[in-house]
Parts: C-alpha cells; sequence; structure tokens
C-alpha cells in the first residue's frame, strides 16, 4: 500500500493543476509521451508503406511502358494484395491485364476501379473497348440511368443524408419557431423531394450492389456445369471476359446466368465475382 | 380374435410403408459386356424404393464417353407387394480400345447409403473393311479417308475428306460419331460435312451414297506422318427379314443396326519450308495470295489520322497473315489496327482478311506512305512470292496553318464516328490508397447517426405540442404554476420554522393557503379567506377532517397577528398539517 505525506499530496496536486508531467509514480508521463511516440512512429510507418507502395507503382508503370504486360499486371497485383487500392491503380492493372491478353481480369479490375471512381472517363472508355474485344459477348442493355452510377454508393449515402439531415433540421426549427414556418415553407419542400429522390436512388443503387452480383468470366472457355462439381454435365462454355449474372454461390463455386437465361455452376477459379454497381 | 376394418387398413399401410422402406437398391448395368469401337452400349442405373431427385453424375473414365438420354419408370403391385423403380439411361461411346472398368457408384438418398458393383466393358478395335468385303455388297456402310496430296509443307493448310458410304438399301443413318481420329503431327480443325456435295457411286453389285466430310488439317511437324485410321460408329435402319403376309413390304419398318465403321491410314511427307530464297520480311505464310492496299486522306495537315486499309486475299493460312510490315513508317504515329476475316470457305482456308490501320504523320517532311510488302510461300510451286503496294503521295501540312485536330487535342476525344483504336495510357500517380471497406449504408453506426435528427425533431414537437396544450387550457397553466409555487414555498415555510420566525412563516402560510383554494376554486387568491370553507360547494365535498384542518390553518394565521411567538417544534407541525391538507385539496376534481 503506498501512501503520501501531505506535502508530497499537494506537490501533485499543484503539478496536474499546472498540467506538470508526473503524478505518482511517472507514469501518467511515460503514457502520453509514450503515446505521442507512438502515433507519430505510425504515421511516419504509413508514410513509408505509401512511399514503398508508390515506388512499386512506378516499377509496374515502367514494366508496361517497355512492353512487359504480364509483368506489370503482376507487379500490379501485389501491390494490390498488399490491401490498398486506388482507381488509378485498378486502372493500370486492367490496362496491363487487357495487353496481356486477360480480358475478364481487365473488366474485373476497370469494374472495382469504376466503384471507387465512376465519372473517370479514360476508365469507362477502357471497360467499353474491352468489353467490345469480348467475342460473341452480349451486353446486358442497363436500366441504370447513367447520371445514377456517376456517384459512388458512399457518395450517393453521404448526399442523402445531408438531404435527410437538412430537412430534418427544418422540420425542427418550424416546431421550436413557429412563426418561421411560411419562410422555410418552401425549402422544407425541396427538402422533402431531395430527400425522397435521392433516397430512391440510394436504395436502387444499394440493391443493385448487395444484391446483383456479376461474376466476369477470367479463363478461356470456361465450362459451366449442371452442379457444382467437377463430374457435373457441361452446360455451356463462356469466353474469358464474359459476364454474368451470379445466382448462387458454395463451396468454391459460382452458380451463374447467361443473358439467354442459361444457368450453371463455374468454379471459380474460372471467374471473378464482383458486387453490382 | 377380430380386427376391426381400420385396424387391418392401419396395418396394411405400415407393411406398405415398412416394405417401401426397406427395398431401397440400386444397381448398375450394361447391355453388354464387349463391343467393337465405334458402337455405342448403354448403361442403366436403376433405383428401386427411392428416388433420386436428379441424374447421378457420371465418374470420369479416360476413354469413355457417358451421354445422358433420360430416365423411365416402372410401378408394380403384385401380391399385395408394391415396388417403384426409376432408371437412368446413359450412352456409352469409347474413344479407343481395351477393357474399361466402371466403378461402383455410391450415392446417399434420403439418408440411405446405396452403391453398386464395378462393370467391365471391353472394346474391340475396328478395322476397315478389305476390298473384297466391300465389293461383296455385305457392307451396309463404310468409310473412307481421302487426302489430295502424299506431300505438303509445315504449315500448309490442306482438307482432307471422310466419305461415308451408306448403301442404297440403308433405309436411315444417324448418331454418326467419330471415336478416333488420330492425326499425330497435324493440327485438325472441326470435321463438318460438306454441304450438297453428296454423290452417288456403283461399288460392286450396289449402288452406295457417298456422304463427304471434311477434316482441315495443318501439318505442324516435319517428316513421315500417318494419317487414321479414322474410326466411329452409326446407326443404320436395314429392312427387316421378310416375315410373310407383306408380299410390298408396305409394313416392313426395317431393322436397327449399329455399325462400326473404320478407314485405312494414310501416310504423308511433311516438308521443311526452303530455306533458299525466303524474303527477309517472310513471316511464315502459306498459300496463295494477292494485295491491295489504299489510303485516304491524302492531304492532311501533321497529326491529322489518315486510314489505311490493306487487304489480302486468297487460299492458304489467313489465319496467319499479319499486317505487312510498317518498318518504314517512323514519321507517322500509328495506332493499333483492327482486323476483319470474311472467309468464303467453312474452314477459313479461303477469303479475305482486312485490315485498317490509323496513322498520322508527325511532321510537315513526309510526302508518301511507303510501300507496303507482303511475302508468302507458295505450297504449288513451291516457290516465295513477294508482292509489293507502291509507295501513296501524301501531301502534308504543317500543324501551325491551321487548329490542331481534335485527336490531338483531346485524349479522350475519338474521331468523329469512329471508334478508339486502342485503350487509354496507364496513370502515372497512384492517387489516394485506401483499404476495402464496408459501404456507407451497410455501417451501424451510420445508420444510427440518421436517428439523430429523427429524435431532434421528435423532443422540438413534443415540446411544441406541450406549450400550444398549456395556451389552450388557462386552468391547467395555474394548477401548474400554483403547484409550483407550493413546492418553492414549503423548504421556505420549513426554513423560517427552523429559525422561529413566526410572522413570516404565517405570512407565507396564509399566501400560500390563498393561491391552492383560489386555485382549486377556479377564483382570485386575493379572495379567499376562512369562509370559502363553509360556502363554496366544492370544498363541501371534501372530507370533514380537511375542512377542519384548514379551518384550523387559517385561524393560526388570523391568531398569529396578536398571539404570541410560537416555538419551532409547533411551526413544523403547522408545516406537515400544510402539506397533508395541501396534498388532499390537489387531488380534488374540479
Amino acid at each position: 500500500m503506498k501512501t503520501f505525506s501531505i506535502g508530497s499530496r499537494r506537490r501533485q496536486e499543484a503539478q496536474i493543476k499546472n498540467c506538470r508531467w508526473p503524478m505518482a509514480d511517472g507514469r501518467f508521463k511515460q503514457r502520453g509521451f509514450g503515446g505521442v511516440i507512438l502515433f507519430f512512429t505510425l504515421l511516419f510507418a504509413a508514410n513509408l508503406f505509401a512511399a514503398d507502395l508508390a515506388a512499386d507503382f512506378s516499377s509496374a508503370n515502367e514494366l508496361y511502358a517497355k512492353g512487359k504486360f504480364a509483368d506489370a499486371a503482376a507487379a500490379y497485383g501485389k501491390i494490390l494484395q498488399t490491401g490498398a487500392s486506388s482507381p488509378a491503380l485498378l486502372f493500370n492493372a486492367g490496362n496491363a491485364e487487357f495487353k496481356a491478353g486477360h480480358l475478364g481480369r481487365a473488366i474485373a479490375a476497370y469494374r472495382r476501379a469504376e466503384l471507387l471512381a465512376p465519372r473517370d472517363l479514360d476508365l469507362r472508355q477502357n471497360l467499353k473497348f474491352v468489353r467490345n474485344q469480348v467475342p460473341g459477348a452480349a451486353q446486358a442493355e442497363s436500366h441504370w440511368p447513367s447520371w445514377a452510377g456517376a456517384l459512388t454508393l458512399d457518395e450517393g449515402a453521404v448526399l442523402t443524408a445531408v438531404a435527410f439531415w437538412l430537412t430534418l433540421a427544418l422540420f425542427t426549427a418550424r416546431q421550436l419557431r413557429p412563426a418561421l414556418g411560411p419562410k422555410l415553407k418552401t425549402a422544407t419542400r425541396v427538402g422533402v423531394a431531395l430527400t425522397l429522390g435521392l433516397g430512391t436512388v440510394l436504395g436502387l443503387q444499394a440493391a443493385n450492389h448487395f444484391a446483383s452480383a456479376t461474376a466476369v468470366v477470367t479463363a478461356d472457355n470456361a465450362t459451366a456445369r449442371s452442379g457444382p462439381f467437377d463430374d457435373a454435365q457441361s452446360v455451356f462454355t463462356s469466353r474469358d471476359g464474359a459476364e454474368l449474372s451470379v445466382l448462387d454461390r458454395r463451396d468454391g463455386w459460382v452458380q451463374v446466368a447467361t443473358s439467354a437465361g442459361k444457368s450453371g455452376w463455374l468454379p471459380l477459379n474460372q471467374a471473378e465475382v464482383l458486387p453490382g454497381a | 380374435m377380430r380386427f376391426s376394418l381400420k385396424t387391418l387398413a392401419a396395418l396394411w399401410l405400415a407393411a406398405w410403408f415398412t416394405g417401401a422402406a426397406y427395398a431401397a437398391s440400386f444397381t448398375v448395368s450394361l447391355d453388354r459386356d464387349a463391343m467393337t469401337l465405334g458402337e455405342q452400349a448403354t448403361l442403366s442405373l436403376k433405383f428401386e424404393g427411392v428416388q433420386p431427385p436428379d441424374a447421378p453424375g457420371m465418374p470420369g473414365i479416360a476413354g469413355l464417353q457417358f451421354q445422358y438420354i433420360g430416365p423411365s419408370s416402372s410401378f408394380s403391385f403384385i401380391n399385395g407387394q408394391t415396388t417403384s423403380s426409376t432408371t437412368y439411361n446413359y450412352i456409352v461411346t469409347a474413344q479407343h480400345d481395351g477393357e474399361f472398368t466402371i466403378p461402383g457408384m455410391r450415392t446417399t438418398i434420403g439418408g440411405q447409403q446405396l452403391s453398386s458393383q464395378p462393370l467391365k466393358l471391353v472394346v474391340n478395335k475396328t478395322s476397315a473393311p478389305s476390298a473384297a468385303e466391300v465389293n461383296s455388297g455385305n457392307e451396309p456402310a463404310f468409310m473412307k479417308f481421302v487426302f489430295p496430296k502424299t506431300k505438303i509443307y509445315v504449315g500448309e493448310p490442306v482438307v482432307g475428306r471422310l466419305e461415308v458410304y451408306l448403301r442404297d438399301d440403308v433405309q436411315n443413318f444417324s448418331s454418326f460419331q467419330l471415336s478416333g481420329s488420330p492425326t499425330d503431327g497435324f493440327n485438325a480443325g472441326k470435321t463438318a460435312e460438306l454441304q450438297n456435295q453428296r454423290r452417288r457411286v456403283q461399288v460392286g453389285n450396289h449402288v452406295y451414297t457417298v456422304i463427304p466430310l471434311a477434316v482441315p488439317l495443318t501439318a505442324v511437324r516435319t517428316g513421315p506422318l500417318t494419317l487414321g485410321p479414322f474410326t466411329g460408329g452409326a446407326v443404320v435402319v436395314l429392312p427387316a427379314p421378310e416375315q410373310g403376309g407383306d408380299p410390298f413390304g408396305f409394313f416392313n419398318r426395317g431393322e436397327q443396326k449399329q455399325v462400326a465403321l473404320a478407314t485405312e491410314s494414310f501416310n504423308v511427307e511433311s516438308l521443311p519450308l526452303p530455306v533458299a530464297n525466303q524474303p527477309a520480311n517472310f513471316t511464315g505464310v502459306i498459300g496463295d495470295f494477292t494485295l491491295a492496299a489504299t489510303a485516304g486522306p491524302t492531304n492532311v495537315i501533321v497529326g491529322d489520322p489518315i486510314t489505311v486499309r490493306v487487304q489480302i486475299s486468297g487460299r492458304g493460312a489467313l489465319d496467319a497473315v499479319t499486317l505487312p510490315s510498317a518498318d518504314a513508317w517512323r514519321n507517322f504515329k500509328i495506332y493499333p489496327p483492327t482486323t476483319k476475316l470474311e472467309a468464303s470457305d467453312q474452314f477459313g482456308f479461303q477469303g479475305t482478311k482486312t485490315f485498317e490501320q490509323i496513322i498520322s504523320p508527325q511532321n510537315s517532311d513526309v510526302h508518301e506512305l511507303p510501300a507496303l510488302t507482303f511475302a508468302f510461300f507458295n505450297p504449288d510451286d513451291g516457290q516465295y512470292h513477294t508482292l509489293t503496294q507502291a509507295a501513296v503521295p501524301l501531301t502534308v501540312q504543317a500543324a501551325a496553318a491551321s487548329p490542331m485536330p481534335a485527336v490531338a487535342a483531346n485524349k479522350n476525344a475519338a474521331p468523329e464516328n469512329q471508334p478508339p483504336q486502342d485503350i487509354s495510357p496507364v496513370k502515372e500517380t497512384l492517387g489516394t490508397l485506401s483499404p476495402p471497406k464496408i459501404p456507407l449504408v451497410a455501417q451501424p453506426l451510420f445508420l444510427a447517426a440518421q436517428s439523430l435528427p429523427v429524435l431532434a425533431f421528435l423532443a422540438a414537437f413534443t415540446w411544441r405540442r406541450r406549450l400550444e396544450h398549456l395556451a389552450n387550457n388557462p386552468r391547467l397553466r395555474r394548477r401548474r404554476a400554483v403547484a409550483q409555487l407550493v413546492r418553492d414555498g414549503l423548504p421556505d415555510l420549513k426554513k423560517f420554522a427552523a429559525e422561529n420566525r413566526a410572522d413570516e412563516f404565517f405570512a407565507l402560510l396564509f399566501r400560500l393557503l390563498q393561491e391552492q383554494l383560489g386555485e382549486r376554486l377556479d377564483c382570485p387568491a386575493t379572495a379567499i379567506t376562512e369562509n370559502v370553507i363553509d360556502e363554496h360547494a366544492l370544498l363541501r365535498g371534501v372530507p370533514n377532517a380537511t375542512r377542519e384542518t384548514l379551518r384550523e390553518l387559517f385561524q393560526l394565521c388570523n391568531q398569529a397577528r396578536y398571539a404570541p411567538v410560537r416555538g419551532t417544534g409547533e411551526l413544523n407541525l403547522v408545516v406537515a398539517k400544510f402539506e397533508k391538507t395541501v396534498a388532499e385539496l390537489q387531488e380534488v376534481k374540479t
């Protein structure tokens, strides 16, 4: 049990009041200082990590410039394996995969980039170009208006939340200050309309994102089978780059459907599953 | 001992279900133990007493192919014993001769483990019938392989012909399948029937219909090569033997017969391409071709796109044809070409390959589009040939004289009405890195945060309603105000009692009584005196004890003006009485 003299306690209280360091045994000082060191160490490590990735990215770009597309694709893939991701990284990975002849992987990379940067014109153009290279792949007509696809899901969520908060702030203000009611009437109506509109778009976006997964075929002539096992009968084959609707998943297999209504099971090593746009 | 009808029926049903439950079995059988290569056997998977949800998948056996043809079901009720079975049938074809084992199969249906015994199938080799056998007319069908050359060059595309001969009395020919196509050293394309080329020939004493099938072949190795023997099988329908009673054969529907087909092997010498006189720009194209090229526009400014269209037509390996070398186009920016192949035969060995390339001159010193050359080897004459398209004169003006063309002004904008020729280049900066994250709409914190403005609004709404309610009810407002006044006054009363300040104590007590009674009786507080206790109808309804206490309190207040000072204990008793009385008054319904 630790005891303190009155003098030492007064000194401690004075030190605390004056924001000086040692409390009883110096632990607060060490902990606070250690926290600062930890913070700056983590910051430094994060910067070093980002600098490393930037250097790897430049190296991959150099490989691409030299025409070593497969090596460049592997280099971009290595960066992606660290868990870091950016629209530019995915875009370049898509370019390298396309130039290396992997249409499916290119489309998958572009579509992942599109989730992060839906308004990137280069990205849209490249995705369209690569899709056109897929032989016999009928691109399903999208019923999704182009302006709705110009927002990421998070951007849509933030916009809707802002409109929602503003609208309810207006309603709250009208309750607190009824005299403001006539003045805020138009603004409230606009807020309600905006919230409803953005909310509807967000709902559709979320439904599309979570419920409409797509499988992009990444193997040449991938064989879809009638069941999720290797001995099952072949139902149809799909070319590299074909984009198919995902119906179900089971133990390393994914059930897909073509736009013509045929369905079958593909092993996951022959397709990459993406969330909806 | 007697059984009721219900008891008998229940016993019968129990016996039926029990029988059905224990009769589950699974057997696998072949309709034959041996067959000739090209023939087909039928494999049956029979389930008795159970019903699998779907046709079982067959195990993979090297050299055997299984084709599911459908199920059949049966149901029987004999001597009170009910049996039901479902049989799944598969056609079995062999790809080579030998002895095959179909392993025992296991399946679990409705929690029951079922298994079958392994089966053996012997597939005997097929051999081509001899000339004597063919000429005898005993063969209802046979097959020949015809190859147009005995010497070919490596890489030269040649179409071989498989000819299936059908005797005149064959009523139907179906289920033709090639089981063996040995083409070692060749790259073989898809076998297809040559349309509109069926013919009839006399072989021995019989007339045969010849069905020609094309086998596109390209030698990929030099040296002696062997094609075939090709083997296959088919089902033919032949007239059934005479049964009597049908002299004209009107009712003779024929009988089916499986026939095995085989050809002789064919030896070919594959020659290497000659090294002598091989042009420097030869890229390995073999065949016989012509070259045509156009370019336009020819009057441009620096950076303007020029479309060069090159057409190579002829017979040969069109797949291998590439755009003639453009090494001399150093002063041009070259975009990747687009390619279109228009084949005039079904194998892609004859037709036109069109290349369309966009180029743009980089400076005004360019005066011509350099000549194009295309080299190929013609196997017919064994010579290399080089085709040349003459240079095309160009007029290129400096860019400063006119505005920059759209293609140079904006890297994203493609020339009008023209699709982009290639993908956009890679991005130089990595941009902001972010780890994969859950979308906001799926984050509980984000969703919970959306309830905050709703709660704020509900609080404001409730507050507003309360205010309005009070504003519309003055008695309620007064009741609340008086209750508050009494709550605030009680501590003061206790304080005055504790300090023995009787004057202030009774003054406050009298005021609180007036306010409380005034609120209860809905009249001004200043109008309240002791008399209202007996006069007012409302107070006549309260218990006598309460009224007495009220009267006592009023009298104490009056006496305080002239009575001697009381002690703290007595004042505290008064406070207790006041509290009790006020509580009772507040309970009175007005």
